[in-house]
């Protein structure tokens, strides 16, 4: 695989003193060359020519210890083998990975490790997604060579609320120690006792509760953190992941759904170096629960099921008694994503809507740590802001609804302020994935897609939009919300004629000054995990 | 009655009116009439339809349909390992299941490296038992085309040889059909202790069966009338269409890819291969009995050559650890779990590999991309392509004619449809 | 298998080689589409080639492609071809073999069909349509295959979900059991 090396000055035109030094580094490792940014270790430079050197206690988003010893390889002019995590590229250097003595190295580095560890793989959560699999299968493959028997340890050690530790299938790599301090600044695990049976425990006085500590279960190679949340629901190699963005508060971490069957069954984070790097709370982990709480499933008009032709008929009536009147209100939905929001503002600009209203979850100014929590806990209020300003609208929040509306058309199941008495008053008609807060309240109810089933985008704190890809479909009736108040406009004299969420995108980025280059990506198919070369 | 016989013809005129045919068109309808043919149908083995154009009783113009036994092979394939993929090729050619998953295993033997490898015993077990496949499958084709046209002993005796056949793969495999007896780098276990004898004492019997059934078969004049010139092909379309196996040699293209394309421990084999002249359907029927006798013959050598030793190559990539070392060792527990969840890992590349099926040569033409199952296993089939000469086949002969040669096409719905 | 017949091609029809391979005991040429009718009539009339045999012809849908232990640049990405359709070809003669296979993008997914130089190509070419979708220029009889008419979408394709459900048919031209019908009327 060649690659290309910048162009050099040539010695004319520059003065015969020192090159201002260039800043990509050309190496050969296993006879090809790879030219990498200065500073790359070659453990990195490795994997761009698609070499895979093992290792466990390397991880690009946490400090470079080098303690596992699995990713040792030869260098030319050096007697020693070298940690290649480590070791960081110099201009020339020569490395070796299939030669004898480093390959040994590492089939020896993972004997040694496996001499210890407990025949768990059967009830052992990780199986399927575990590295050190991974890596005696691809590194090692050779059978046992010792017949006694295992040093033993404690097997389910509650660490704290979320996590339980089974100390005999820990590798001692450190990453969860060095996870725990870099994600949350607090030092809760450590390192105890020596030789063979050294083990992972809390600090002195310590549990493990701090709201980042599920990152550490991420890190782990191995089956030895396990999160209480995930642990025996399902198996690893059955799930599939679909990229998304966690819609728990307004930083908007990059995370995978992993889900089987309609149904997702936990959240993890995914690189984003501009704004979860690879990490995310413990709080945005659990928001997938929600996703099958008190759903939405079929339109209610009056309190009685209704179809969708009926329910839609029904709304656009109960609406036209405020529309005439000029007494009626649109929320928008700081929780729902851009194309929903942006379908809802046409719908109400093309009603002649000047002033329309947002409905947002109160801040919680508690949650905020100067890490990844912030205190606006709605995932897309700034680029609910966005889309109102660029239709021309004022905006107000949804608490301060003008004393003399008589009808309201919100998206969402959040209308903080608005209470109970004050909405049976109104002809209002939701637009909702949950039956729950003012939803039961509304004259109609028409059922919408929730956020992990939604193809869409939202907008984080940073102004970064970001594209969420569907895991699986609504229950039941449910259909995407911009879907629905198409149909709306429909039934009211509207003319939205979108047809995919792709078409929305379009027509709001061409409106929203700042998203005009905005591209669409193709949807993500779900990825088996099962062939996905692990996670670990 | 006359209310039945009104409907009734009113179906098979189509849109012409019954009360306007004078009482000569009544009787004889001149136009063409297009018929229906299957998919349910006793002679459109496996599910295919064919509607036809017929003048009278002889064939204007054919579409024939397949897909009607589409189960979505290669799409399955996709989403399954390597080794889970064998079930679905037993499902192929159904009637010869051992030699579809020889076909697989050596296609992704062929992509790992692997070919050389296997050992000896592993392959001498592959071409006895696909030997034995490619006896049920003539024995079914023969007699189940002799019984469509009338001989319904000659029908028995086969059936009767074929279960002989079933029962000793069953002994060899555990199943009478759906074996899924081969595996990457080898096959699953070694052969039952009495198969030898009691392969040997049943080659001995079916010998004799075939005696009778040619003796009742060859020289008869309704099985000639009916057979002799009937769907006659020339080489040069023989080759043109693809025809491959007992199709393509009946016309006198001297093809069997266990010869020209020499495979596992065929050159270690002696035997011919039949090559007809006429390629109409007695040739057809003429090639597949000497055929038999040739894989008795293979089968034979077979036998008194097989060496002793492993039935699976000792790669770990590939192979499962034994039993008591899974339950006792970390290491072996690893493997054996990488090797179920992860399938085995094909390196990326892409590759065809193809084998003597019992129609011809049938070929696996994978993708793979380093992942434990295939990005695309597409499967060569070759019942698919004699089918698409079935048209051009069948034309200008009588409706009874479409039967010798459909049976003698050997049309196998699960591989034409896959 | 044959080094020659890739040589002999690119010294036939050098422009309309993109590039060849040899891996596996297959012997593999890419060929531009637009050339490609010229190059097959040269394999199947030339003597010393005498491709007569027509095996397969299929293609691959590379959107998924992300293959494990090789650089990151191998995978698919939105500029590459999205489709390849091979053919594969036998000489019955020399007993040589190769494989053609031909890029096509997303947007413009049509190769010449090879059918009326190999009949067998002709519903094998439909399969093809049928299952991705592309169309063969110059194919008689283009239509679906395996699947019934009414089908939407190209099951194949990478990004037709295996588990897609499709729209259920009527068919409220056809009668339902007139015989059956007329019997019950017409019992005496």
């Amino acid at each position: 695989m060649s690659t290309t090396t910048p162009p050099q000055p040539s010695a004319a035109a520059n003065p015969p003193q020192a090159a201002p030094p260039s800043d990509v580094v050309t190496l050969t490792i296993d006879g090809q060359q790879v030219s990498v940014p200065k500073g790359t270790n070659v453990l990195e430079a490795a994997k761009l020519l698609g070499i895979d050197i093992s290792a466990f206690c390397y991880h690009p988003g946490l400090p470079i210890v080098a303690q596992c010893r699995q990713c040792l390889v030869s260098v030319e002019k050096n007697p020693k083998l070298q940690p290649s995590c480590q070791q960081v590229v110099g201009e020339g250097m020569v490395v070796h990975t299939t030669d004898k003595q480093s390959t040994l190295a590492r089939a020896q580095q993972l004997e040694f490790t496996l001499v210890n560890h407990p025949i768990d793989c059967p009830i052992c959560d990780k199986a399927g997604e575990c590295t050190l699999q991974k890596l005696y299968f691809e590194h090692d493959n050779a059978d046992s060579r010792v017949d006694t028997p295992k040093v033993h340890k404690a097997k389910a050690v509650d660490l704290g609320p979320t996590i339980v530790l089974d100390q005999e299938r820990c590798i001692l790599c450190s990453r969860c120690i060095r996870t725990c301090d870099h994600t949350s600044g607090q030092h809760q695990l450590e390192f105890a006792n020596r030789g063979d049976h050294e083990i992972l425990t809390t600090a002195p006085g310590e549990q493990l509760d701090n709201p980042y500590s599920l990152n550490t279960v991420d890190v782990c190679p191995v089956g030895a953190l396990t999160a209480k949340d995930f642990r025996f629901t399902m198996r690893a190699w059955e799930l599939d992941a679909t990229p998304s963005v966690c819609n728990g508060c307004a930083t908007g971490c990059n995370i995978e759904i992993h889900h089987k069957n309609g149904r997702a069954w936990r959240l993890v984070p995914r690189h984003n170096a501009k704004v979860n790097d690879y990490w995310m709370c413990d709080e945005g982990r659990f928001t997938y629960h929600d996703l099958r709480e008190e759903r939405l499933a079929g339109a209610v008009v009056d309190g009685l099921p209704a179809g969708w032709d009926r329910s839609i008929k029904a709304a656009a009536d109960r609406l036209a008694v405020g529309r005439t009147a000029g007494q009626f209100a649109v929320a928008l939905s700081a929780l729902h994503c851009n194309e929903d929001n942006f379908a809802l503002a046409k719908l109400a600009q093309s009603w002649g809507v000047t002033q329309i209203y947002i409905a947002a979850k109160p801040q919680v100014p508690a949650r905020a740590d100067g890490r990844l929590r912030v205190a606006d806990i709605n995932p897309n209020l700034n680029g609910v802001k966005a889309i109102a300003e660029a239709l021309g609208m004022t905006t107000k929040p949804v608490y301060e609804l003008d004393g003399n509306i008589r009808g309201l058309l919100a998206l969402g199941d959040v209308l903080p302020g608005l209470d109970p008495g004050k909405l049976k008053d109104l002809e209002y008609v939701a637009l909702a994935a949950h039956e729950r807060g003012p939803v039961p309240h509304a004259k109609v109810a028409l059922p919408v897609s929730d956020w992990a089933e939604v193809s869409g985008t939202v907008t984080n704190k940073d102004g970064y939009v970001q594209r969420m890809h569907a895991a699986f479909g609504p229950p039941g009736q449910a259909i995407p919300a911009w879907e629905a108040i198409v149909r709306l406009a429909g039934a009211t004299g509207s003319n939205l004629k979108w047809t995919h969420p792709r078409e929305v995108f379009k027509d709001m980025v061409a409106a929203v000054p700042g998203w005009n280059s905005l591209t669409w990506a193709r949807d993500a198919r779900p990825l088996s995990l099962r062939f996905a070369g692990s996670r670990g | 009655m006359a209310t039945d016989a009104h409907s009734l013809k009113q179906l098979v005129l189509g849109r012409k009116d019954v009360q306007d045919l004078s009482d000569n068109e009544n009787e004889l309808p001149p136009d063409l009439m297009t018929v229906n043919m299957g998919p349910s149908h006793p002679a459109m083995h496996g599910t295919v339809r064919i509607v036809l154009t017929v003048d009278g009783e002889k064939v204007v113009k054919s579409d024939v349909q397949p897909g009607y036994l589409h189960r979505c092979f290669e799409k399955e394939s996709e989403y399954a390992t390597y080794t889970q993929i064998f079930p679905y090729t037993d499902r192929l050619n159904y009637v010869s299941p051992m030699i579809n998953n020889c076909g697989w295993a050596m296609a992704v033997e062929k992509l790992m490296g692997l070919t050389h490898e296997i050992p000896k015993r592993a392959e001498y077990i592959r071409v006895i038992v696909s030997e034995m496949s490619r006896m049920t499958d003539h024995l079914t084709c023969v007699g189940a085309s002799a019984m469509e046209l009338g001989a319904f002993g000659p029908f028995l005796f086969f059936l009767k040889s074929r279960e002989w056949l079933y029962t000793l793969l069953e002994t060899i495999s555990g199943a009478r059909l759906t074996h899924t007896y081969v595996r990457v780098g080898g096959v699953n276990k070694d052969l039952p202790e009495e198969l030898p004898a009691k392969l040997a004492h049943t080659l001995d019997q079916i010998e004799k069966v075939m005696v009778e059934v040619e003796g009742l078969l060859n020289n008869n004049k309704i099985f000639r009338d009916r057979m002799a010139g009937i769907g006659a092909m020339t080489k040069e379309d023989a080759i043109a269409t693809g025809c491959v196996g007992p199709i393509a040699r009946a016309c006198g293209v001297d093809y069997d890819v266990r010869k020209d394309y020499p495979y596992s421990v065929y050159p270690e084999l002696e035997f011919d291969v039949p090559v007809g002249t006429t390629g109409d359907c007695l040739d057809r029927y003429l090639v597949r009995i000497e055929e038999l006798k040739q894989c008795i013959r293979i089968l034979r050598q077979c036998l008194k050559q097989i060496p002793d030793g492993p039935v699976v190559v000792a790669d770990p990539r590939v192979t499962l650890p034994p039993k008591t070392a899974t339950y006792n060792t970390i290491e072996s527990m690893i493997r054996h779990f990488k090797h179920i969840v992860d399938g085995i890992k094909v390196p990326a590349g892409e590759a065809y590999t193809f084998v003597e099926g019992g129609n011809g040569e049938l070929g696996f033409y994978i993708v793979a991309d380093g992942t434990g199952r295939p990005y695309k296993a597409y499967c060569r089939s070759p019942s698919f392509v004699h089918l698409s000469t079935a048209g051009q086949l069948i034309h200008g002969h009588l409706i009874a004619d479409i039967v010798p040669i459909f049976g003698m096409i050997n049309m196998i719905g699960g591989e034409c449809d896959k | 298998m044959s080094q020659k017949v890739l040589d002999a091609l690119k010294a036939a029809h050098g422009s309309a080689v993109d590039r060849t391979a040899t891996a596996h005991t297959d012997d593999i040429a890419w060929i531009k589409r637009d050339l490609l009718l010229g190059v097959a009539a040269w394999l199947k009339n030339d003597p010393a080639m005498a491709f007569d045999a027509p095996v397969f012809v299929t293609a691959t849908d590379w959107l998924d492609w992300k293959p494990l232990n090789q650089p990151p640049s191998m995978a698919w990405t939105e500029d590459k071809p999205r489709f390849t359709v091979a053919y594969q070809l036998r000489s019955s003669k020399h007993r040589h073999r190769v494989r053609l296979e031909i890029e096509l993008t997303e947007a413009d997914p049509r190769c010449p069909s090879l059918s009326g130089l190999w009949p067998a190509f002709n519903w094998q070419e439909r399969e093809t349509f049928d299952m991705y979708g592309i169309r063969f220029d110059g194919h008689p009889d283009l239509r679906r295959i395996y699947l019934y008419e009414e089908f939407v979408g190209y099951p194949l394709r990478k990004d037709y979900p295996k588990d897609k459900r499709q729209p259920l048919v009527r068919r409220d031209d056809l009668p339902m059991n007139p015989i059956k019908a007329d019997r019950h009327e017409g019992t005496k």
